[in-house]
């Protein structure tokens, strides 16, 4: 979770990752930087997130984004 | 309490209809300025009488008839129900709508809208047919004469036609917004200015001079019509220079009269015979007769209506108090008409209320 | 049919008692027989395009969806699903955006090649091939795509039944100017019985009558004037550049989301709510937060099967190994936009449009940083004085970026520079204003009219209007609506005396 929050802090250091829930939804990241996240996090974690689970819904918040980051590590 | 919250969904409702139906007044034109046409044919729901002959047609009726001297010098009683290119079909559903409420014993039919099936623009259309009270007739002379771009909804709520005159809304809107003042005599149009015939283009060739068989469906449908209510038909041609009436056209209408043993009175043949002075009797040069020019008219055909079995003098008639009184009152209006037009003509040379500011009197292709 | 049109309003009036009255189970195949009346009103044959689309995206789904319960039972080996569900999804695409592109984009082309063809002194020239048209073909092709795309990624079962998928690719307020829908986002409002219920009748009908206020009265007055000075760059220079740009932003705005109100309102009257496809997008601080806002489900769709698939494909990492972390983003942002150009238009100007919204979009994106420390270091810049500078500044950029829709590409340049050169405000004095047809009434309308949009925008930002109008004593609802009744029926421009215009947007 941790490494996630930096990854998040890397990309945009304005938001506060622990409370925020609407991430995508307000605009605090952008097409582009969410597109960065996920890079980011199949380097770091070394998974493969599917595009099928990339929609605003999936990472409004950072535990959202955890959720499916060990959703991922799982099915594989 | 069921009452109540009836009131109260009522209240608003009744409103808002209200709102509505004054909007729509206001908006439809009045026709009370340079453009009078528009309300001939709400007129004929004012008559308190009964009329022995009917006038159908076109602008070649409404300006071409008075039926004021018809009275005077001959008391026959006759209406004409005209306006501005009148196609046929709206002439036929005119009759139908006439026949509801009364039987003349004749009626004059003019034959010029023959030559026409299709009405160039709408606005004639809305002259001719707002006028018209809502029945069966109205219903299916909108149908059959409306352009494409028309719709029929546009007729039962004009506003949706005439919403856009917001823009140009005057004090005639307010004025007559409930009741028009008179503006014809019994149909008919009165000019007392005078414009001398001038020069017209020459005749085109037509490839094709035969008459459309729509038009030709409703000829006979009108024929059928009063034969059916035993009315005697008579068709005529009124005297005019221009637009030229074929031979060929001519020769149709001849033939057809000769088919149905029907009276057929070409005026432009006999306008030596009637007395007409081109250079007197028309106010735009040719295309419609001034009011000396629809009297000489009148005289012309009175001597020939009083002929027909039926059409009496009823100027003798005892005893028929209201139409004499109701004729006495149409004669003074006449008079009083004509007298301030011809002042105002002696005076200025025009006629304000037809001409429009910028051009000074010249409004040929207004109406035909 | 037209939204616009004596026919529509009878027809949904019409629809309304009979979807009400007949047992609740059968109501969306009434949604779906008055679908298919309102788009083959003007030939049936225009109904083999989305009939042809429907069949062939509900049969591909179909299989795709048993191949991956094969896959589940392990009837089927893993990797031959994937491939045998790639070749169906790719047979639909092709096919589908195929009969799009042909009806679209061959025109162009054709041209293109002669211009190449006689560049290189062939002489031998293409003809045009004249389509019969159908209306709407981009948005309801896009959304039958999305859904075919979903059961590929897995997102949701197929629907098995035909008529319903039917209904969901045709619906017919939505087909022909969007929004464009997912599938299980609809599922529910389509297929499940709706009550009769008077709020959906009063908020649709209330917002039916503000989509029409906003076509009729605003966008079908101010269009001609707009089309004129942007068609005739020689006559209209100067000032007149900006008055053409600010027009025909709010031109295409009112609209766009007019013709968006009366399709939700519409759907409303029925007891289905479809998403929004506008969020008061003059209001946006950038462009990025711009194009969320305007025209929103054709943005989530390229975001999220163009940009994202893109953008994260393997294909994408081996590139940003080779080039560069930010190569894949950078790629798909410039596809997104190409789709986005010629999606709107089948010509170089919307391509140029297109790349050069791209290049705002990046360049702002490489300057986030820079913009973030300005905040940290600039404190006022925080305040709500910057931030309507910010809204001036994001509506002048679209403003701009506009231009490249309608002047030829070199034009928008000169065009510009023509304004900023020898723009003045006496220029709308010299008589080239009175050439636009407006008379002082119809300026007067049109500005109340624009006002009004405005401030109920704003009302709008502040919580769902609606919903406060709704909370209103009764009387106060009813004035209101039947106030707007009135402005429509009477200021509006339609019929007679005023030329018929459609949506710009339904032809896309």
């Amino acid at each position: 979770m941790e490494e996630l929050i930096e990854i998040l802090e890397d990309i945009n250091p304005e938001a506060d990752y622990h409370t925020c829930a609407s991430l995508i939804d307000s605009g605090i990241l952008t097409s582009f930087e969410l597109v960065l996240l996920v890079t980011q996090i199949q380097d770091t974690f070394g998974v493969r997130i599917p595009p099928a689970m990339i929609v605003p819904e999936n990472f409004n918040s950072a535990q959202a984004i955890y959720r499916v980051i060990r959703q991922v590590e799982e099915d594989q | 309490m069921i009452l109540k919250k009836i009131f109260r969904l009522l209240f608003p409702l009744s409103l808002s209809v209200g709102i509505l139906f004054l909007a729509q007044r206001l908006l439809m034109p009045k026709y009370m300025g340079q453009v009078v046409e528009g309300a001939f044919i709400e007129e004929y729901y004012n008559e308190e009488t009964s009329h022995d002959i009917l006038f159908l047609g076109d602008c070649e009726v409404y300006e071409n008839i008075s039926p004021i001297v018809l009275w005077r010098d001959y008391g026959i009683t006759s209406y004409i129900r005209g306006s501005a290119q009148q196609l046929v079909p709206q002439s036929y559903y005119l009759l139908e709508d006439t026949l509801k409420f009364e039987t003349p014993k004749a009626v004059v039919f003019n034959v010029s809208a023959m030559q026409q099936y299709e009405q160039e623009n709408e606005t004639y259309n809305r002259m001719t047919l707002d006028g018209m009270r809502w029945s069966g007739s109205k219903v299916k002379a909108i149908k059959e004469t409306m352009t494409e771009e028309e719709h029929m909804i546009e007729y039962v709520f004009p506003i949706l036609r005439f919403h856009s005159r917001w823009r140009e809304l005057e004090n005639d809107d307010l004025r007559y917004l409930f009741k028009r003042r008179q503006v014809t005599h019994n149909g008919y149009y009165m000019r007392a200015d005078v414009r001398p015939a001038g020069e017209f283009p020459v005749a085109r060739r037509r490839s094709d001079y035969s008459f459309d068989p729509k038009a030709w469906e409703y000829l006979e449908k009108i024929r059928m019509l009063c034969e059916e209510h035993g009315t005697l038909l008579i068709l005529m041609k009124a005297p005019s220079l221009y637009p030229v009436w074929y031979d060929q056209w001519e020769q149709q209408i001849k033939d057809y009269a000769k088919e149905h043993q029907l009276e057929y009175i070409n005026c432009i043949e006999r306008s030596d015979e009637i007395g007409i002075d081109f250079s007197k009797d028309t106010y735009d040069g040719g295309l419609h007769m001034n009011v000396y020019g629809a009297e000489k008219m009148s005289r012309y055909f009175g001597e020939f209506l009083v002929g027909i079995s039926g059409v009496e003098d009823r100027r003798t008639i005892a005893g028929e108090d209201v139409q004499n009184r109701v004729w006495k009152e149409k004669c003074e209006f006449y008079d009083q008409m004509k007298a301030a037009q011809e002042a105002e003509f002696a005076r200025l040379g025009y006629l304000k209320q037809f001409t429009s500011e910028e051009e000074g009197g010249n409004l040929y292709e207004k109406t035909r | 049919m037209l939204l616009v049109s004596y026919d529509f309003v009878a027809f949904l009036f019409l629809l309304l008692v009979v979807y009400y009255l007949i047992p609740r189970r059968f109501q969306w195949i009434c949604l779906l027989a008055a679908s298919y009346l309102f788009y083959g009103w003007g030939g049936a044959f225009y109904l083999l395009y989305p009939v042809f689309t429907t069949m062939s995206t509900w049969f591909l789904a179909a299989r795709i969806g048993r191949l991956t319960q094969q896959s589940r039972e392990k009837s089927l080996p893993r990797q031959q699903v994937k491939k045998s569900q790639r070749r169906l999804l790719i047979l639909g695409l092709v096919v589908n955006f195929g009969i799009l592109a042909a009806l679209k984009y061959f025109n162009f082309v054709v041209d293109n090649v002669n211009e190449l063809l006689g560049a290189a002194g062939v002489l031998r020239e293409f003809s045009h091939v004249n389509w019969l048209f159908p209306l709407g073909i981009s948005y309801y092709t896009f959304q039958a795509m999305g859904y075919l795309i979903d059961v590929y990624y897995r997102k949701y079962e197929p629907e098995r039944s035909l008529p319903k998928l039917a209904l969901f690719v045709s619906f017919f307020p939505q087909m022909v100017t969007g929004p464009m829908t997912r599938f299980d986002q609809m599922r529910q409002e389509l297929f499940t019985p709706h009550c009769y219920d008077f709020t959906n009748i009063k908020q649709g009908f209330r917002r039916i009558l503000w989509g029409y206020f906003k076509k009729l009265v605003v966008a079908d007055r101010l269009g001609p004037a707009i089309l004129m000075i942007v068609s005739c760059p020689e006559t209209y220079d100067g000032i007149y550049v900006l008055l053409g740009m600010v027009g025909y932003a709010i031109w295409m705005y009112a609209d766009f989301a007019g013709g968006m109100d009366i399709v939700l309102g519409a759907a409303r009257l029925f007891g289905i709510r479809l998403p929004e496809n506008f969020e008061q997008p003059f209001f946006s601080k950038s462009l990025a937060e711009f194009w969320r806002r305007w025209h929103i489900t054709l943005m989530t769709w390229l975001r999220e099967y163009v940009f994202f698939p893109m953008a994260g494909s393997r294909l994408s990492r081996r590139l940003a190994k080779l080039m560069g972390r930010k190569a894949p983003v950078y790629i798909a942002s410039v596809t997104v936009w190409l789709i986005a150009g010629i999606w709107h238009g089948a010509s170089w100007n919307f391509v140029a449009w297109g790349m050069a919204n791209c290049l705002v979009m990046l360049i702002s994106q490489e300057l986030t940083g820079l913009y973030r420390s300005f905040h940290q270091k600039f404190r006022f810049s925080n305040g709500k004085g910057y931030g309507y500078f910010q809204i001036m500044r994001t509506f002048m950029l679209f403003c701009c970026l506009e231009m490249f829709e309608y002047y030829p590409f070199e034009g928008v340049f000169k065009m510009l520079g023509s304004f900023l050169s020898s723009g003045s405000v006496r220029q709308l004095w010299d008589g080239r204003f009175g050439t636009l047809g407006f008379c002082l009434a119809d300026l007067v309308v049109l500005a109340g009219g624009i006002l009004l949009i405005f401030l109920a925008d704003i009302f709008q930002r502040t919580g769902k209007l609606g919903e406060k109008l709704d909370r209103q004593p009764g009387v106060l609802q009813y004035t209101v609506v039947f106030g707007l009744f009135i402005l429509v029926l009477i200021t509006g421009v339609y019929g007679h005396g005023y030329d018929a215009s459609q949506f710009i947007y339904n032809q896309f």
